[in-house]
């Protein structure tokens, strides 16, 4: 039904006035992809996003639908459908209108506009709803009139904008789950604006994660939750958040505060190779055990425990002002100010560089 | 317990009883003279035997008749239908334009934007008295030759003159109310296939309908109770001047003009006895949870 569009941009720059929003984005968007654009509020995503959909002139730069260069074209004739974070439903129309209202611009015929508004509410299951007004809708059901509304077009690019950001965190799960398959069955490329890592990591085919107007890294979820390129994309990624400490290279070992462990196997080379001597350390919560007897690790003090139901975690006092949170299985007890060693799993030990703040592997 | 928004506040009847004391010689006024319009003579204190009620006088203004003796006739009605030209043609003008205006001042970027924001605030704080001279000389210039125009044109530039008085202000409230609209609705309308101006009139519009029903009204009531612009250029009569013309006259019989007057009112009474509602009333939109 729909036609095949990639989206390609190339050195992407936006500018409010001396403010740079976007700057030299470059991006490939397959088709038929669910492309996640991953970053904190005020990053760039809705700028960018309406860069692509033509409301945003780039300052400089070019955007190509496959091999169109679409950079000019106004955004009516780019065929995208955008759903915005607020919805931006018309308050003065009825849903039927609301939906149809693309439809009527285009001057389809009212059979055609009667068939094409049911079938899509259909889809969304608001069928039910087509009579009433936007505000007499609870937020979810506001939300699938909003995609209802960028779908019934059959753009063929779909724009996402926070689109859960409004709902509550049950109802969230539930929208996520079902968005992700539709986008599937419709096969429709999809660039998906979002805040919420875990919201990315689940729905998205490809990642990019974006800080400052500066695309860091774009990869599948697995790559860019295991091999972070930067501390921003780790420290981003995952819940909570992976542990950094700061740490000296001796030789063959890494010194943390009073501890001493070995350079990661995967490490040994590249540090060799660089003459690095200052790295920060980097292990997930999830990726470290707590032992209490004699083992090579990061030795540390107990400074408070939170069970969670089937496990904990652990907030450990590497240094009187350094923690790092690991959890534990649900049985085990602590008590406060406990001496422990935490032996992170070496495999799944990311070094960075203390300076430009990117991860080892990633230098040339 | 009841919701918070309509627990009453503790100093509110504080604040009504001051209200209507500060009001209350302008109420006892309105008050007397519409009493005295249904009276056969001037009600000029609260002495209940001063009051004989008579509808004679509103019978008298319908038949245009000024005085209950002698047969001096005014049409009251053309000179209504001349009030309601007047002020619905402002009324039209104002709110055709502020629409037009606001719009582009709250959301496109051109040359002299802010000069033109800064010289509608200056142009408002003008009276429209101090403008008159000006205002008199071009209508000299642009008068027409043919007598058979006269008065046509005098309808024509009062209304033009007595709107572009009221255009400053009510663009700068039109733009405020463009202001509360988010981007999001104009931007969805654009990408969905709309030109600016059907954004305008499909979109934007019905979202602040409370505000050009203000803008109108407003406008409605400069032109229905203008006196010095319409004395000044309208050949015709409206109710402003054939009250003013006829309040010293010595034939006129006051309760008469007292009836005059309530008509003359009348459109501003209803107004502010139905208009807070109107203006209050907003769409309900945005996001809920
Ligand atoms: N129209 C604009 N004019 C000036 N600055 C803007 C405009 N739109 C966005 N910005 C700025 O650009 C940055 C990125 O904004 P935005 O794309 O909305 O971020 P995000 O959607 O990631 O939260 C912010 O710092 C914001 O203040
Ligand atoms: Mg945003």
């Amino acid at each position: 039904m729909m036609g095949m569009v990639g989206i390609t941009l190339e050195e992407i720059t936006k500018k409010f006035g001396n403010f740079t929003a976007l700057n030299k984005i470059n991006l490939k968007i397959e088709d038929k992809e669910f492309m996640a654009l991953l970053g904190p509020s005020g990053s760039g995503k809705s700028t960018l996003l309406y860069t692509i959909a033509g409301i945003y002139k780039p300052s400089s730069g070019k955007i190509y639908f496959n091999d169109k260069d679409v950079t000019e074209t106004p955004p009516k004739d780019r065929n995208v459908g955008l759903v915005f974070q607020n919805w931006a439903l018309y308050p003065h129309m009825r849903v039927f209108k609301n939906i149809a209202f693309p439809l009527e611009l285009k001057k389809s015929s009212r059979n055609e506009i009667e068939k094409k508004v049911r079938e899509v509410a259909k889809m969304l299951h608001i069928d039910h709803l087509l009579d009433r007004y936007p505000w007499q809708l609870s937020g979810g059901q506001q939300q699938r009139v909003a995609i209802a509304r960028a779908l019934v077009k059959e753009p063929d690019v779909l724009l996402l904008d926070e689109p859960l950001s409004n709902l509550d965190a049950l109802l969230r799960l539930e929208v996520r789950a079902e968005l992700k398959r539709l986008q599937k069955e419709l096969g429709i490329t999809t660039i998906y604006v979002t805040h919420d890592q875990a919201e990315a990591l689940a729905m998205a085919d490809r990642i990019a994660i974006i800080r400052e107007g500066k695309i860091l890294q774009v990869g599948d979820p697995d790559e860019v939750y295991y091999k972070p390129m930067y501390k921003f994309v780790a420290g981003f990624l995952g819940s909570p958040p992976m542990n950094f400490i700061h740490a000296e290279v001796e030789g063959g070992n890494i010194r943390i505060y009073q501890s001493k462990i070995s350079v990661p196997k995967q490490y040994r080379e590249i540090i060799k190779r660089l003459e690095i001597t200052e790295v920060l350390f980097g292990f997930r919560p999830h990726d470290a055990e707590i032992i209490r007897g004699e083992r090579e690790g990061i030795k540390g003090e107990v400074y408070s425990f939170e069970p969670l139901g089937r496990e904990q975690i652990v907030t450990i006092a590497v240094n009187s002002d350094v923690f790092v949170k690991v959890f534990a299985p649900e049985g085990e007890h602590f008590s406060f100010g406990e001496k422990v060693t935490i032996v992170p799993n070496e495999e799944r030990v990311i070094l960075f560089d203390k300076k430009t703040e990117k991860a080892l592997e990633y230098f040339p | 317990m009841r919701d918070v928004e309509t627990r009453p506040r503790r100093n509110e009847w504080f604040i009504i009883a001051a209200i209507i004391l500060v009001s209350l010689p302008l109420i006892l006024g309105f008050f007397l003279l519409i009493l005295s319009s249904f009276s056969e003579d001037m009600i000029t204190n609260l002495s209940p035997s001063s009051f004989r009620p008579t509808i004679e006088n509103w019978i008298n203004v319908f038949q245009g008749k000024l005085a209950i003796t002698g047969g001096i006739r005014q049409n009251i009605l053309k000179i209504t239908f001349n009030t309601l030209i007047v002020a619905l043609g402002v009324s039209g003008i104002v709110t055709l334009i502020s629409t037009l205006a606001g719009y582009s001042l709250s959301r496109m970027k051109f040359q002299g934007r802010k000069l033109m924001m800064l010289l509608l605030l200056m142009l408002h704080a003008f009276p429209g008295v101090a403008l008159i001279v000006g205002v008199y000389l071009f209508y000299r210039l642009t008068f027409p030759q043919d007598p058979s125009m006269v008065r046509l044109y005098s309808f024509f530039y009062v209304v033009l003159a007595r709107a572009a008085l009221e255009i400053p202000m009510s663009v700068w409230l039109m733009k405020g109310f463009f202001d509360t609209i988010p981007w999001e609705f104009e931007w969805s309308g654009i990408i969905d296939g709309a030109s600016r101006i059907k954004v305008w009139w499909k979109i934007m519009l019905p979202l602040i309908k409370p505000g050009i029903l203000a803008v109108a009204l407003f406008g409605f009531l400069a032109g229905w109770q203008d006196l010095i612009y319409v004395r000044t250029f309208l050949i015709d009569k409206t109710l402003a001047t054939f009250i003013e013309a006829n309040i010293e006259a010595e034939y006129s019989h006051m309760p008469l003009i007292a009836a005059a007057g309530t008509l003359y009112l009348l459109p501003t009474i209803i107004f502010f006895l139905t208009a807070q509602q109107l203006l209050l009333q907003g769409y309900s939109g945005g996001i809920k949870g």
